[in-house]
């Protein structure tokens, strides 16, 4: 990060607002200082400090010029007479709408979270809402004949190796032609899970490459 | 505890009371929030302040108007910009017919008589204006005594201050000019 002396740059322009301000071109009220002294902190280091410290000197005289400024436009305010001074110059419509310009402002204000909004909110949810109702205990129903679910006649393992019996004559074969002539589909996944349990136990093996099942 | 202050304050300067009334006067801070002895007025004033440093990152500001003397809060002027505040955009008219109340208002502390106005702005006739102006909330008029009162919403929406420096500003630049 470089620290540039920009403390002349800075004395320079302030030397020409000094000189705008004398000749009467700008107000000291209309024009922001805060830049000249974001730019000194900004490049303020030990290398330029001593320059520095003048052009801040310089930049608290503009200020308080600017604070005097202001200080005699208070003085020389009558609230009452401006307002009539200025209609006296008989302005149109459009030049008094333009004072009023940068004068509008917004009130914020939350209605739905106010006070009153909540203590009416709980006194109507207090009255309106009545609780009708009731909460039943399930009764058991009697369930007669026989259970719901039906268990395999065979066990998993027994239907697998049925499987693997019907099957091993047929090796070795492609993948595909284990599940020729089955129509059904929830037989061909039955037989394809049975198929992944025997390549796991080692019964089976694949070759990937020509899809060939083999013992 | 503080935070529950916050809150509660928080609540009272974003309340609506009326048409044209925002916010919470210091007497109704003091007694919601329970504040007494001899440094209320300092403690209050260090609330608000404390609420005010709370909100401005957020682009709100605690105001006061000096019409009704309530404290409420404003949403600052970059962001209103943003919103075009403006109520009179499109309608000098509306807005050069309520600079002249105001003007007559603040000679006469707080009203005026309807003739007043239409002298000052220059016109035959004004009613619509003023009818206009009375259903926005601005000012209510009393047609028996032919006398308007502005309200307090004026307050609310326009910077008082920043209205009289620009016709300062306009008056030392017309000077400036002769």
């Amino acid at each position: 990060m470089g620290y540039d002396d920009i403390s002349e740059e800075l004395t320079n322009y302030m030397d020409s607002i000094k000189e705008d301000v004398v000749t009467g071109r700008i107000s000291l009220l209309e024009l922001e200082l805060n830049p000249i002294f974001d730019q000194l902190k900004e490049s303020l280091s030990v290398y330029n400090i001593f320059n520095y410290s003048q052009t801040y000197q310089q930049a608290c005289d503009l200020l308080s010029l600017k604070f005097e400024e202001l200080k005699n436009l208070l003085n020389h305010l009558d609230n009452d007479e401006i307002f009539l001074q200025f209609l006296k110059s008989n302005p149109n419509d459009n030049e008094i709408e333009q004072i009023l310009g940068n004068c509008w402002r917004t009130v914020f204000h939350l209605e739905s979270i106010s006070p009153e909004f909540m203590s009416y909110s709980n006194t109507r949810f207090s009255k309106d809402r009545v609780l009708t109702e009731k909460i039943e205990h399930i009764r058991k129903e009697q369930i007669g004949g026989s259970f719901l679910l039906e268990i395999p006649r065979q066990k998993f393992t027994e239907k697998m190796m049925d499987f693997y019996k019907k099957i091993k004559k047929k090796l070795p074969c492609k993948f595909d032609e284990l599940f020729d002539g089955i129509q059904d589909q929830v037989e061909v996944y039955e037989y394809f899970v049975y198929i992944l349990h025997l390549l796991q136990i080692g019964l089976f093996k694949y070759q990937k490459a020509t899809t060939i099942i083999y013992e | 505890m503080k935070m529950n202050e916050i809150s509660i304050l928080m609540h009272l300067l974003s309340r609506r009371v009326s048409l044209y009334e925002f916010g919470a006067t210091e007497d109704e801070l003091l007694k919601y929030l329970n504040i007494k002895g001899k440094n209320k007025h300092v403690y209050l004033k260090k609330l608000i302040i404390d609420l005010s440093n709370y909100i401005e990152p957020l682009g709100y500001n605690i105001k006061f108007n000096p019409l009704n003397f309530y404290w409420y809060i404003s949403i600052k002027s970059e962001i209103s910009d943003m919103f075009k505040t403006n109520p009179f955009e499109g309608h000098p008219s509306l807005a050069a017919t309520l600079f002249c109340t105001l003007a007559c208002c603040l000679k006469n502390e707080g009203c005026t008589q309807i003739q007043e106005i239409i002298k000052l702005r220059k016109k035959k006739n004004l009613s619509e204006d003023l009818k206009d102006l009375s259903k926005k909330g601005y000012l209510l008029i009393d047609h028996k005594q032919n006398e308007i009162r502005l309200t307090p919403l004026i307050g609310y929406q326009i910077d008082l201050n920043q209205l009289i420096m620009n016709l300062a500003l306009k008056k030392s630049k017309a000077n400036a000019q002769y």
